[in-house]
């Protein structure tokens, strides 16, 4: 499979990330370079995935809350806060 | 009293813990020697990201005190490194990255926390290829490590510092993470012993997470005794950790020298054909490795684990979009380096673009893509699929053997830089080492000799899942055979 150029955009968008075209040009080839060497898993007969159960999840156990770390520990590292809370750009605005 | 102290820390943690705890030397004395020893493994070999100090200090006398009070601690004083993806309460966490500069771990992983407990003095942070991905120490956004034993070669990865740091002579112990063989393979490179748990053994509270369904905490040391020792004291049930496992950890130290008479083991047959060749003085050594275990009376065979050629590309399809997912929280806002934008959206932007490296950013996407509309069933799906088919391999292999022998790397230590170009050739060379990681398997690799060159080979012992008592009794058979375990590298400190 041939990873295009726009599809590494498409994806980039999807994962936050910003990409120089450089990049684009130079993950656009590795990506087919390893994507093509991955397709030997359609080797794999479709009957016989078909019968298999998906990986056994791990071994969970009950999901009860506990007490977090002290507010004071995790503000110190916090690149900005202010009256416990985090502070990030404006994200709703009057207009 | 100083001689004594750089002695011990050529010896091994249980006989230096037996110094402290007969107070014939003191923690504080040790712990000197062994920040020096850090700050000198630091400068040659690019070791750790950080050492400690005062912290260190207070530590040591810590342990002094209570061996006074009449603690028994069977790691007294033992210098510990730590892989710079675990928590150490107090001191920084960078993963090996520039966007987790300036984070200050707020406690310790448990891991962490089991061993200072036990007399463990935590003397620095290990550097790692960023976020435990690469299997060079390449990928740190701080610096390549080097091999003490040839400077001109990578120490393994990603858990690269903290091998440098046990093989160099500045620990005796150091804990790394390993996903898909990121403790086994720098211990391979490096002439050591390092062991992944059967998945859940060992608590992941506290690291910092790559792929969840394959991170596991270990261990590396320069014997199987050691590292026995370590395995004891880290495994065991963690609330903290949701895949802990309940059940009681099995005592490994106590059965060591129990031999290996009437062990079943299998030769990975897909050894022979792996892509890419097998270097010949590995496969030597794991033709030398099966004789030194049957003159000990196992018996031995081949055994085929079919869908072994199949999971390089499962693991790297699992992990990269498990890692798509877990890396999402580096953003800016709770902790890291904040770039800032216009919108909300480009401050999340900004930031994860300048704080990822170039091999995040392609796992990154590479997961991304696996997961995404269109693409899931095909890539993601499918590999999930084979994933259970490799599993139910391993099962159906342990109902002929007990467990099973193959190299943990194709090659020795290869030179920096050979690989960086060429990312799929770097994936490829993990092919012994992500099948028990997908498989949730225990694993351990033990030093089998050394190269025509100089440089040292690992086999690594795989096993069904609770089987650690038998793999480091196999491990120790083959450690005793090698003679590998007592050579000291030519670039160690001090």
């Amino acid at each position: 499979m041939k990873i295009e150029r726009d599809l590494v955009v498409k994806v980039a968008r999807l994962a936050a990330l910003r990409l120089s075209p450089e990049e684009e040009a130079t993950l656009a080839g590795q990506l087919t370079r390893i994507v093509s060497h991955f397709e030997t898993l359609r080797e794999v007969p479709d009957a016989l995935l078909a019968e298999t159960a998906d990986a056994p999840p791990s071994p969970l156990r009950a999901d009860e809350s506990g007490p977090g770390l002290p507010a004071g520990l995790v503000e110190a590292n916090a690149p900005e806060s202010a009256h416990g809370h985090f502070v990030v750009p404006r994200v709703v605005s009057r207009d | 009293m100083p001689g004594d102290a750089g002695a011990l820390l050529d010896g091994s943690a249980s006989e230096l813990s037996a110094a402290v705890s007969g107070r014939r030397v003191r923690a504080a004395d040790i712990v000197e020697i062994a920040l020096g020893r850090a700050r000198a493994a630091s400068e040659r070999l690019g070791a750790f990201l950080h050492v400690s100090g005062d912290d260190a200090r207070e530590a040591a006398r810590e342990v002094d005190r209570r061996v006074s009070a009449g603690e028994v601690l069977p790691l007294a004083g033992v210098p510990l490194a730590v892989k710079d993806n675990i928590n150490a309460a107090g001191l920084p966490t960078t993963a090996g990255s520039k966007i987790l500069a300036g984070f200050v771990a707020p406690d310790d992983a448990t891991c962490v926390a089991r061993l200072v407990r036990a007399g463990a003095v935590v003397t620095g942070k290990t550097n790692c290829d960023e976020f435990g991905m690469g299997s060079s120490n390449e990928n740190s956004a701080y610096r390549p490590a080097l091999n003490p034993w040839d400077l001109s070669r990578v120490p393994g990865g990603s858990s690269g510092g903290s091998a440098a740091a046990v093989a160099g002579g500045a620990v005796l112990l150091a804990l790394g993470t390993d996903t898909g063989g990121s403790v086994r393979q720098p211990a391979a490179l490096c002439g050591l012993v390092g062991w992944k748990p059967t998945y859940g053994r060992v608590s992941r509270y506290g690291l910092v997470a790559f792929a969840s369904s394959l991170d596991q905490a270990g261990a590396l040391a320069r014997t199987v005794g050691d590292a026995a020792l370590a395995f004891e004291l880290m495994a065991g049930p963690d609330p903290r950790d949701s895949t802990s496992l309940p059940a009681p950890v099995p005592a490994v130290t106590q059965t060591l020298e129990e031999g290996v008479r009437g062990a079943r083991i299998g030769l990975l047959a897909e050894t022979e054909s792996v892509e890419g060749g097998l270097h010949p003085d590995v496969g030597a050594s794991f033709e030398a490795t099966a004789a030194v275990l049957a003159k000990a009376g196992a018996s031995v065979r081949r055994v085929s684990v079919p869908r072994v050629s199949l999971s390089v590309p499962v693991y790297y399809l699992v992990a990269t979009a498990e890692a798509s997912s877990n890396l999402a929280r580096f953003d800016g806002v709770r902790y890291g380096a904040r770039r800032s934008g216009g919108t909300l959206a480009d401050l999340y932007r900004e930031t994860r673009s300048a704080g990822f490296g170039p091999e995040v950013k392609r796992r990154i996407l590479l997961g991304t893509f696996a997961l995404s509309a269109g693409y899931h069933d095909a890539w993601y799906g499918r590999a999930q699929k084979v994933r259970a088919l490799l599993a139910r391999d391993f099962a159906a292999a342990f109902e002929e053997v007990d467990a099973i022998l193959c190299p943990t790397s194709p090659e020795p230590a290869f030179p920096l830089g050979a690989k960086t170009d060429d990312p799929l050739a770097m994936y490829l060379a993990d092919v012994f080492t992500v099948p028990a990681s997908l498989a949730g398997l225990p694993a351990i690799s033990v030093p089998s000799g050394l190269s025509s060159a100089g440089l040292p080979i690992g086999m690594q012992l795989i096993g069904p899942a609770g089987s650690e008592p038998l793999l480091f009794r196999l491990a120790r058979c083959v450690e005793a055979a090698s003679g590998v375990a007592g050579l000291r590298p030519p670039a160690a400190v001090p």
